[in-house]
């Protein structure tokens, strides 16, 4: 009786420790979504600025505009040369970062607070007034391409890219490489991305998060100050897109010429980020490929040293994304590799989970959640972000730990079934196609081969 | 310009009777702890044909003791939520815990219990071997700058253990013996050849509780050997070509400088912001902004036990020839030495760099690992706090008469990667 006790007081410990900071969200007269979040342990302050959109607003052909326009925005306004901007950005020690997300194009500066004024004269010169130079336009979009073709060299790198692109096809928005690629980069005009730029950052586009050493009000001032002065505007409409059809097993063989390693991906239909299976779904993954003693880490690595790392994740979107295993192996062992891989998923379908593991599990999702959610300013103010851009609350955070335990194991299980199916899958090898070929035919009749310097995903 | 001190942390110490110092700092932000164990045995401490050793350890490290045996360490770990990793570097052997401060207690034990008894399997030793082989191919042989940095390394130096990679080379990975690994064991780890760090929701008293429950009773022994060789002075620059399958070619430069308690240490680290800290330090501005010849540009100090080498590391742009931005990069160097930086340049490298140190304090985890890094890189944890004074200590002349120092022809490694096309058809 006293283990059942001890466990009772830790959850209950927990639970009263994972929570949500505390934090405003105020909506200005233009629709934007502004949220500050004071959390003084340091002197720093992250502001992210997001555009709801994100890839997903991509028009088809011009995958990259998105990200080649919120880039840009460092690279010269009205009043300042892209090199004054950079010196003056750095002079203060000024961290930016620009990030894609198939939901949000954003761009989070991180600085000392007591630099924020002078950050926010800066922010207001570059959102309000950004020069889209076509010079640096140019140069923006070549560094571009290069920057594919060195990822290209990393066979790992890329994996992920040419599984989206193979698993949804081009006319879904996660199909397009969402930085662009060799392919649609050079297409794209200064006109093209003023445009797309003016069209989207907008007042019922933007979501604003300052999070860190600041002070409530004044910061809620600053921000009004700034972000009152953008139009309105039209808001993003997000599209519905059917999911790519499920059938017979495809594969696409991304051929890398004199490869040691075999790098493979094999996805199948995974949730949208508000589906009611979400908790049950990580658990699940958790057991599966989420750690390392997971099945498939277990399975691939520790038992059969053919692997470094296994593991499978979960695309958690707007729209409905992959579950994706992804590991790498010798050429010689990819046949051995992949068929231990599919081993796994088998077992998961007919042995299921126990309630040992499913313990295990919702500990550790527990147990790792505040160092992978709650601990830094840019985690907090990207959960602020996807709050808005989910239509989503505290509660996200505040009763993760309910819902872990609501959580049965015939739930559980009836989740593992209906997600991880054994047929229908999509794969993806990198590695030496002269010797890897054969292999390959034994996994799907449809097969595409391309050469991994072939331009596009 | 003024810049922001650094607030000491609120850092307890403590040691053991077996020799471990135990370094904390309470940190309730959320209800996690970091626990890192630095153990002073890295690949600098093996010897030929046995390369790769240490890390190989360190992997075996997981692989089974005597009260939780083999896949027992991270079975256990994981059901009470918490979840770890470990790296290993020419220096060090560390192994870093990410727990919730629930599983403090449970974690000491599997901490003692590998290091106490660690029971190496034949069968265990077989499969991880082929774990670190397909660890080098990802790394090394499949990655182009690992593929250059290990060759750069090998052709910097003649005699010193930093010569091979930490991975190893492939034909010692197909050869360590169980006794390789018995004496790695009993070389490297003592509780005298480690320092604990904890940081997060637990208490001075709870951590030194445990320690002295967990660890102290495990006996002290005597410390690695010295490691005797020293790297004789370069005469003359050396060039290292390789030919590979990629689309790009790379520029790897290194020169040899001291170690990181040598006084010179804080001028390089501004010479490496100077350089390439920011979206305007010099190189990125002339390489990459302006003449376009390059995608990106980096330089390394690292942190070493023995003099090292300070890294350039250069990925030009598609159809510009290594040589023509392994030239503008001499140029740059060259104007360190002759024109004195100007102030407000100097300190805005300052800043940059403050502004990094604040990037690594954000995260329990980030200052365990610095806490551990200053005690053992710097001769004390508490030298971190005066990291921000020896960064503004550092004068436009320093960077002029360090500059001088290293960044010499005759001093120089220089690695180029020249892309082949694809092997076979």
């Amino acid at each position: 009786m006293r283990m059942i006790v001890l466990i009772l007081l830790i959850s209950i410990s927990l639970a009263g420790q994972i929570r949500m900071p505390a934090y405003q969200r105020v909506s200005l007269d233009n629709g934007a979504a502004v949220f500050v979040m004071p959390k003084k342990d340091l002197p720093l302050v992250s502001l992210r600025v997001s555009l709801r959109g994100g890839a997903e607003a991509d028009p088809a052909g011009m995958n990259g505009v998105g990200s080649v326009a919120i880039e840009m925005l460092t690279r010269g306004t009205e009043k300042r040369s892209r090199e004054k901007l950079a010196e003056d950005l750095d002079q203060l020690g000024i961290r930016v970062q620009t990030a894609m997300s198939n939901q949000t194009a954003s761009i989070e500066l991180e600085f000392l607070s007591k630099d924020t004024a002078q950050v926010f004269a800066l922010l207001e010169e570059i959102l309000l007034q950004p020069k889209f130079d076509d010079g640096e336009l140019k140069q923006l979009i070549s560094e571009k391409v290069d920057a594919v073709k060195v990822a290209k060299d990393q066979p790992q790198m890329v994996l992920l890219e040419y599984l989206s692109s193979f698993y949804f096809g081009k006319e879904h928005p996660y199909g397009r490489a969402m930085n662009g690629d060799e392919l649609s980069l050079p297409k794209l005009t200064r006109a093209a991305v003023a445009e797309h730029w003016k069209r989207n950052f907008v007042g019922k586009n933007l979501v604003v998060v300052v999070a860190g050493d600041v002070d409530s009000k004044a910061a809620e001032l600053q921000l009004r100050g700034l972000f009152g002065k953008v139009a309105s505007g039209t808001a993003y409409v997000p599209k519905n897109v059917a999911a790519p059809k499920t059938g017979a097993a495809r594969l696409l063989l991304v051929d890398s010429a004199g490869a040691t390693q075999t790098y493979f991906a094999i996805g199948q239909p995974g949730i949208e980020r508000v589906n009611p299976d979400r908790t049950k779904l990580e658990l699940v993954n958790t057991l599966f490929g989420g750690r390392f003693t997971s099945m498939l880490n277990d399975a691939l690595r520790v038992d059969s040293g053919l692997t470094y790392g296994a593991n499978s994740i979960l695309q958690i979107d707007r729209l409905p994304g992959t579950i994706s295993i992804l590991t790498f192996t010798k050429t010689e062992s990819t046949e051995a590799a992949i068929d231990l891989a599919l081993k796994q998923l088998e077992k998961l379908q007919s042995q299921g989970i126990d309630a040992g593991q499913l313990a295990s599990a919702k500990a550790y999702v527990k147990g790792e959640y505040p160092t992978r959610a709650l601990e830094t300013i840019n985690q907090l103010s990207g959960m602020l972000t996807n709050f808005e851009i989910f239509g989503l609350n505290r509660g996200e955070v505040d009763d993760l730990i309910s819902r872990i335990d609501a959580a049965t194991l015939e739930q559980v299980n009836q989740t593992a079934r209906n997600y991880y199916k054994t047929s229908g899958l999509v794969f993806v090898l990198i590695g030496d196609a002269a010797k890897i070929r054969k292999t390959a035919e034994k996994y799907a009749k449809d097969i595409r081969v391309v050469k991994i310097n072939e331009p596009g995903f | 310009m003024n810049l922001l001190a650094i607030e000491p942390l609120p850092v307890k110490t403590g040691q053991l009777a077996n020799g471990m110092k135990v370094i904390v700092e309470e940190d309730r932000d959320i209800p996690n702890v970091a626990m890192y164990l630095f153990y002073k045995i890295g690949s600098r401490n093996e010897v030929p044909g046995k390369t790769g050793l240490a890390h190989f350890f360190e992997h075996m490290m997981f692989n089974g003791a005597k009260k939780y045996g083999p896949k027992m360490f991270d079975i256990v770990m994981e059901k009470n939520g918490g979840r770890n990793n470990a790296y290993t570097s020419e220096d060090l052997t560390v192994y870093t815990n990410f727990i919730p401060s629930t599983a403090l207690d449970v974690t000491f034990d599997l901490e003692a219990d590998r290091i106490r008894d660690l029971a190496i399997d034949p069968k265990m030793v077989e499969s991880e071997r082929g774990v670190v082989y397909s660890e080098r191919r990802l790394s090394v042989d499949g990655n182009n700058m690992g593929t250059l940095n290990e060759q750069l390394r090998a052709a910097a130096f003649t005699a010193h253990p930093y010569q091979w990679s930490v991975i190893g080379w492939p034909s010692d990975i197909e050869s360590w013996t169980m006794d390789d690994l018995r004496a790695h064991f009993k070389m490297g780890y003592a509780p005298n050849n480690c320092t604990l760090v904890v940081v997060g929701a637990a208490s001075f008293d709870q951590v030194m509780g445990l320690a002295k429950k967990y660890l102290e009773p495990i006996p002290a022994q005597p410390p690695p050997p010295a490691v005797r060789t020293k790297e004789p002075e370069q005469k003359g620059e050396r060039r290292v070509k390789i030919e590979k399958a990629a689309q790009l070619p790379l520029l790897m430069m290194g020169y040899h400088v001291g170690d990181s308690r040598d006084p010179d240490y804080p001028a390089l680290t501004v010479i490496d912001a100077l350089l390439t800290e920011g979206k305007s330090a010099r190189l990125t501005n002339r390489m990459v902004d302006k003449e376009q010849v390059a995608l990106q540009v980096r330089a390394d100090n690292p942190m070493k036990l023995d003099p090292a080498l300070f890294l350039f590391l250069v990925q030009p742009r598609s159809g510009v020839a290594p040589e023509k931005a392994e030239a503008v990069l001499y140029e740059e160097l060259e104007k360190l030495k002759t024109t004195p930086v100007p102030a407000r340049e100097l300190d805005k490298a300052r800043n940059l760099i403050l502004a990094a140190f604040y990037q690594q304090l954000k995260t329990i985890a980030g200052k365990a690992n610095l806490l551990g890094q200053y005690e053992i890189y710097f001769g004390g944890y508490e030298k971190l706090f005066g990291f921000d004074q020896r960064i503004a200590a550092v004068t436009a002349a320093d960077v002029q008469r360090v500059a001088a120092k290293y960044f010499r022809e005759q001093n120089r490694t220089v690695a180029t990667l020249v892309p082949v096309k694809g092997e076979g058809k």
